[in-house]
């Protein structure tokens, strides 16, 4: 029993950092999504009138949605996909095969923030690398993030840069593929797209199944590539919901209203999230 | 073999570990190596807590500010710190919120009818003296009353305001046969000048900008608009007059192409510090800026033959019109030492002594308060150093620069006023539809925040 508490001890200072910087706040924002509040007053109870504004009465918080769900259904297949193919080939056993995934490796840990500075530049119409590489094949590139139709997808070619924190998993997984399922493979005939495909690809659906919970989770909280390169446009074409609701937050004070954001975020990343849980038992194969 | 390779190995990981380990407590003693914060030079005195959102040389000159006073009396003692602009408000907010804020805070944000709603803001009218107050009503330029009352309190003082005016090449019109002497007296002859300064390369995209009017904002006063009535303090959005200058504005902008603009701006440096300003680098003739170029031309570009004047008004418009805005000092609610920031705000304003604080505005190139400030020999002088810069101080008296509506939600309408802008300006809304939008949407928030018990 002691020996219980002495353990308790050990962990409080995570204890207390989570209750109170945590689970305090997380609960409360559910009290002040149903009042008025600025942060310094003292909340005014308004019932469901914020839920009631958002759904019925704010077009700007429907179009933040769709322009996130649109994101999260583009950039997640998108990423897998490509995270995918490269530990795929960074898998094969070739000479300096290290130096390779490293340089896929590196751009994933640089700092967003930079990364999208770098990448306002890239994407420059008229100074920058990507339409100059097209001006080279005698394409007019488009205006990228000042172009209303161009802004989003910029942003969702841009995700591919940081696929190599993807990529690293989907390689882990790789090497624990047991090499007695491709010898048995190889004996009964298979090639190598069909060891990929029967082999390789059910095996590593447990790693595919993670990328795709953090993926969808991370692409509804959507924020700082937005907030630097667009701040929302042009014409509200990137204005995603996480930027949506630190406006209403930060910019308007309106506190309680941003709580209810939120909680309606959290619903929805909950039903996606539940969604492919319950879905996973048909397409993810564990070894045992 | 495999013996002498186990036998190399483990000592090379030793000298790694180990390696590793003093980088570490290397890195570790370093940080504790640091110098920590300047100790208070004048530690007897009362401290006065001040925040700013200044970097770089900017910082400095704040610094030498807070220094000027310290020196200047042996009650208060005024510690600057230099809060990063992202989080400032952020910041300010949960300071205030946790009982701990800043006495004073510097701000350029339109924050002032927010916070004063919210009962963030101390009313500085309470502080001044009825002498000071009826003086500051007096004297200090419309724009600075503008900015700084909300519903007839003063919660802000303005230490530096921003006016706008046109930036002339002077090269660029002796090139295309024209004389600053005849500066068009209109909007619309304005114009004219413009399409003989544009350049274009030879598969016709566009090289230099003669004149593009941008900014609903800025020209809808020109045009007997605005955003907002000061006098019944109605806001105002799809009126004829804003649509007329928004109707002015999208067909200048469709004369040169929609997107022919936006590559030609986008290709552009931002320019908001020195010398990559697209107008020192020739992309524009002339071009609508505010008066710290003035200050930033004589320092990286002095070699630049150009001049100043303010926009000429459309026929039958307003003159010497446009929008402002300005750095301005508040109080928030909770100050520790309210009576030593309000003396720190008279210093640095000039509301105490006009002559003195005359001195600090020339260092940042700024716009006084009020024209005691103006006709202070230091600043005449200043003047007389760049004359670029009395086009902006001519504007000050008018009655016609406006800033963003005081209203709480004044943040919101501004966002919306720049993206109905932007939309007609792309030619995706017409810019009667763009300005209905705005309405409606503006409308829909005014609702909203009587239905949660707001007054506006």
């Amino acid at each position: 029993m002691r020996k219980k508490w002495v353990g308790y001890a050990f962990i409080s200072p995570w204890l207390i950092g989570f209750t109170v910087f945590v689970a305090g706040p997380f609960l409360l924002s559910i009290y002040f999504s149903f009042t008025r509040y600025d942060v310094v007053s003292p909340p005014v109870w308004v019932g469901l009138a914020n839920y009631r504004k958002l759904f019925f009465d704010d077009p700007l918080f429907w179009k933040s949605l769709g322009i996130t769900f649109k994101y999260a259904l583009v950039a997640v297949p998108v990423g897998i996909a490509a995270g995918l193919g490269l530990a795929l080939l960074l898998n094969l056993e070739i000479r300096g095969i290290s130096v390779y995934r490293t340089i896929f490796y590196i751009p994933s840990i640089v700092p967003v923030v930079a990364t999208s500075v770098v990448f306002v530049w890239i994407l420059n119409p008229q100074i920058g690398l990507v339409n100059g590489l097209l001006r080279v094949f005698g394409i007019v590139g488009p205006a990228w993030l000042q172009d209303t139709t161009w802004a989003f997808w910029s942003l969702v070619f841009m995700s591919l840069w940081a696929v190599g924190g993807g990529m690293i998993i989907y390689l882990a997984g790789l090497k624990d593929v047991p090499m007695t399922l491709y010898e048995a493979a190889i004996i009964d005939g298979a090639g190598p797209l069909q060891r990929t495909w029967h082999v390789t690809l059910p095996m590593i659906t447990p790693v595919i199944f993670f990328n795709l919970i953090m993926g969808v989770i991370g692409s509804f909280q959507y924020f700082t590539q937005a907030y630097i390169m667009t701040m929302g446009g042009p014409e509200d074409s990137t204005h995603f919901y996480a930027l949506y609701l630190f406006n209403r937050a930060w910019r308007y004070l309106d506190m309680g209203y941003a709580s209810a954001m939120a909680w309606i975020l959290f619903v929805v990343v909950m039903f996606f999230t539940i969604l492919i849980f319950r879905t996973h038992k048909r397409w993810v194969h564990y070894g045992n | 073999m495999e013996t002498e390779a186990r036998d190399t190995s483990v000592p090379r990981a030793r000298w790694a570990t180990g390696l590793i380990f003093a980088l570490a407590f290397a890195g570790v003693a370093a940080i504790f190596a640091l110098p920590g914060p300047e100790p208070r030079r004048y530690p007897e005195r009362i401290p006065v807590r001040f925040w700013h959102m200044w970097t770089a040389e900017w910082k400095v000159i704040v610094e030498r500010i807070a220094e000027r006073f310290n020196q200047s009396q042996e009650i208060y003692e005024v510690i600057p710190l230099s809060v990063p602009g992202a989080a400032a408000d952020s910041k300010f907010l949960l300071a205030v919120a946790g009982g701990d804020p800043p006495d004073v805070m510097a701000q350029w944000n339109p924050v002032i009818p927010r916070w004063a709603e919210s009962g963030l803001l101390m009313k500085l009218n309470d502080l001044m003296t009825p002498e000071e107050w009826d003086r500051f009503r007096r004297e200090a330029y419309p724009a600075v009353q503008k900015i700084g009352i909300y519903k007839g309190d003063l919660y802000g003082v303005t230490t530096g305001l921003n006016a706008w005016a046109c930036f002339i090449r002077l090269d660029h019109l002796r090139e295309a046969g024209l004389d600053m002497r005849d500066f068009p007296e209109t909007l619309e002859e304005l114009m004219a000048w413009g399409d003989k300064l544009n350049r274009f390369d030879a598969s016709g995209a566009l090289t230099r900008i003669g004149f593009l009017p941008m900014g609903l904002h800025f020209f809808a006063p020109g045009f007997n608009g605005g955003f907002y009535d000061w006098d019944t303090g109605e806001v105002l959005i799809d009126t004829p007059e804003n649509l007329a200058a928004l109707n002015f504005l999208t067909e200048a902008r469709r004369r040169l192409g929609f997107d022919e603009v936006v590559r030609f701006q986008s290709g552009l440096a931002l320019g908001i510090g020195n010398i990559d300003w697209p107008f020192i680098t020739g992309s524009y003739a002339i071009h609508v800026d505010g008066q710290w170029r003035v200050e930033q031309i004589a320092q990286y570009a002095s070699y630049l033959e150009y001049d100043t004047a303010p926009i000429p008004p459309p026929a039958g418009g307003k003159p010497l019109f446009g929008w402002t805005n300005g750095n301005f000092m508040i109080i928030p609610v909770g100050a520790r030492c309210p009576d030593g920031a309000w003396e720190f705000i008279k210093f640095w304003s000039g509301i105490a002594e006009p002559e003195r604080a005359a001195e600090f505005y020339t260092w940042g190139g700024w716009l006084p308060l009020s024209p005691a400030i103006a006709e202070a020999p230091v600043y005449r002088k200043y003047v007389e150093e760049h004359p670029q810069f009395q086009t902006f101080l001519d504007m000050l008296p008018s009655e016609n620069m406006h800033p963003t509506p005081p209203v709480p939600y004044q943040v919101y309408l501004f966002d919306r006023i720049l993206s109905a802008d932007d939309s007609a300006m792309r030619g995706t809304l017409t810019p009667q539809a763009a300005l209905a939008r705005l309405q409606r949407e503006i409308n829909r928030e005014i609702a909203s925040r009587r239905e949660f018990g707001y007054e506006d």
